[in-house]
């Protein structure tokens, strides 16, 4: 009785809530125009991903989101779907103009929620970029309980910010 | 789908296509098996849209080619946009995002399915399996603390082999378990439990559930805990693992985390001098007079700490305990605070843990346990361990290796009933010094020493060698 008491009283803001990927793009950037992109990435881009991320790319096709004002872009976003322990998870990855972790949100997670990981915890990746320091036991601090999530997120990032890098520098960036 | 959108845009018949598919589109069969609608998975059908894709292109080349002679311009557009949507779609049908109508009842009928098999069409649900184990070496002193020879030797064990099984109904239930095999050869359930979401913040949980207490018997896959061997505190104080039959809830909001659960209580006929952990019933067929309430709260005030504290408190005396004729409730109360910091390679944990049993007195008469023999009023027991990841430092690698410390104090008869006394061996105190190899973040390799210390100067050192696996 009174550790719900206690949880009854904390915030409302609730870890890990899914959103669909329409909400998680208004959230991130709002009043934005948001442009679907389907992207397939060639072999030799595929191989610079993985080299650069440090981990298997499983597919070629690529969901990106690129989100305008009339001035400008004010943002990328991609989904990552990857395996936790043996279901999947989607995740939608927004980014900086300039390549930097803006937000995570969990689109899709099929493991038991106990695994899935707290907005707190993906928090961390805020403006983050892509570097040696961007992993578990470095910058990013361990889930408690879920390593294998953690694990996942982590690849999932560094393979978005690879992507995101090997896409402006092909000139195949908005 | 696709033998349609071909035959539209050339403006030639199904037959047609069916009849060129394999020459028109070129050498693939993969893309001649699209054509023809050829069932495949999302794997192969995005590889496939990826062949698709190149072929528009040759298309166009040739079109170009011969729209060169003619002057008029090539227009694949609308193939090119319809590749796009097949591509939406299958990228949409990967993410998990999409789920399926489930089937009516009436469309059940209707298709002719019993209920099980209806359940086929529903959302996205399916068996999840993972599973963890490592193997023990220990090799033990030959002679005690205080120099006597005690001609132990060493002992090999395939400590425990375990199966994760789970099954998601639906987004509302699933069916999670965890069955293992110990020492080679013992069987059990470790847990089965059907968890009901019912919002976010708050679920509801019924069977055999692990018991929320500690560091370590919750979460005891070899990777996860510090030490070839667990603490002797989650061993003797709190008794890991342990596992009842029982009913609760679990949650989080912001950054607490909470479970509580009214489970059947221990069985104290089974307590002994070296602690509680023979009481333990594992839900087989277990004594349920007395039921026992334990619960735990956890806070998260940063990303990779989190501090908090659980409660254990029910009768351990299951109708049993009769002494001149009164029955006696043996009420066990276990309390632990506990601590943890992941901070780049650094890892820090603490827990202290109390026991308190009521009517010990009695239940030594019933067990008719003398002296130092008997049952502890009061037990306790704590550690504090530390270790770095010296590979954090360095950038390139995802390799681990994690030189760790751990002291321990334990004390199964921290306080005796009346005309009882201490035995000496029973506070013990435990310096493990070791290192832990991870090369991948799923397998791990622990080699620790152990320094083992008691009032009766009975303490054997031991070198542990550990091999871990999760998945």
């Amino acid at each position: 009785m009174v550790l719900l008491t206690v949880a009854a009283l904390c915030s409302p803001v609730v870890a890990g809530d899914l959103l669909t990927r329409e909400e998680a793009l208004a959230a991130c950037y709002p009043g934005a125009a948001i442009e679907a992109q389907r992207v397939f990435l060639t072999a030799d881009q595929l191989e610079k991903v993985a080299a650069l991320s440090g981990s298997e790319v499983p597919s070629a096709l690529v969901a990106r989101y690129v989100a305008r004002t009339t001035d400008a872009v004010v943002g990328r976003a991609y989904v990552d779907t990857h395996v936790v322990r043996t279901k999947r998870e989607s995740l939608l990855i927004s980014l900086t103009p300039d390549g930097r972790v803006r937000r995570i949100d969990v689109t899709a997670f099929l493991e038991p929620r106990e695994y899935l990981a707290s907005e707190p915890w993906r928090a961390q990746y805020r403006d983050r970029e892509l570097n040696d320091d961007l992993g578990l036991q470095r910058a990013i601090r361990p889930i408690a309980g879920a390593t294998l999530t953690a694990h996942a997120t982590n690849a999932a990032v560094r393979r978005v910010l690879a992507i995101d890098r090997v896409l402006a520098r092909a000139g195949e960036g908005p | 789908m696709v033998r349609y959108i071909i035959a539209l845009v050339l403006g030639t018949s199904l037959v047609a296509v069916d009849a060129r598919a394999e020459s028109w589109v070129g050498a693939d069969p993969a893309v001649a098996a699209v054509a023809q609608g050829a069932p495949t998975d999302v794997t192969e059908l995005e590889r496939q849209i990826q062949s698709l894709t190149k072929e528009v292109e040759k298309l166009k080349d040739e079109m170009s080619r011969q729209a060169g002679a003619t002057g008029a311009e090539p227009d694949v557009t609308e193939l090119e946009r319809q590749i796009q949507v097949l591509a939406a779609e299958v990228e949409r049908l990967r993410s998990g995002e999409t789920q399926t109508e489930g089937v009516t009842e009436d469309q059940a009928r209707a298709l002719g399915l019993a209920p099980s098999a209806a359940t086929l069409y529903g959302r996205d649900r399916g068996v999840s399996i993972a599973g963890y184990g490592e193997m023990l070496y220990e090799r033990y002193s030959s002679e005690d603390e205080s120099g006597a020879l005690t001609g132990s030797g060493a002992q090999a064990d395939f400590l425990r082999a375990i199966l994760y099984v789970g099954y998601r109904f639906n987004d509302k239930f699933l069916f999670n378990s965890e069955i293992e095999i110990e020492h080679a050869d013992e069987v059990s359930v470790e847990f089965a439990y059907i968890d009901y979401l019912a919002t976010e913040s708050l679920g509801i949980r019924g069977g055999m559930l692990l018991l929320p207490m500690g560091l370590v018997n919750e979460f005891h896959e070899p990777n996860v805990f510090i030490g070839a061997r667990r603490p002797e505190t989650e061993q003797a104080i709190i008794p890991t693992t342990s596992r009842e039959n029982g009913l609760g809830v679990h949650g989080s909001a912001s950054r607490l985390v909470y479970r509580a659960y009214v489970v059947n209580g221990l069985n104290g006929s089974a307590f002994s001098a070296g602690g509680i952990r023979g009481g333990r019933q594992k839900g087989s067929r277990a004594l349920a007079d007395n039921l026992a309430f334990t619960g735990r709260f956890d806070v998260t005030p940063t990303p990779g700490v989190f501090l908090g504290a659980s409660l254990y408190s029910g009768g351990s005396g299951q109708g049993q305990v009769t002494v001149d004729g009164q029955s006696y409730d043996v009420r066990t109360t276990i309390v632990d605070v506990h601590a943890q910091a992941q901070i780049r390679g650094l890892d820090v944990r603490g827990l202290y843990a109390r026991s308190w049993i009521d009517d010990a007195a009695a239940l030594n008469q019933y067990l008719d346990l003398e002296g130092s023999d008997g049952v502890a009023e009061e037990m306790a027991g704590g550690y504090v361990q530390v270790g770095y990841n010296v590979l954090s430092l360095v950038a390139s690698t995802r390799v681990s290796l994690l030189p760790y410390y751990r002291w321990e104090r334990v004390d199964t008869q921290a306080k005796m009933p009346a005309g009882y006394e201490r035995g000496g061996a029973t506070l013990r105190t435990l310096n493990t010094i070791g290192v832990e190899l991870k090369p991948i973040p799923n397998v791990v390799l622990k080699l620790d020493y152990q320094i083992i210390t008691n009032d009766g100067e009975t303490g054997r050192n031991q070198l542990n060698l550990d091999l871990g696996y999760a998945f």
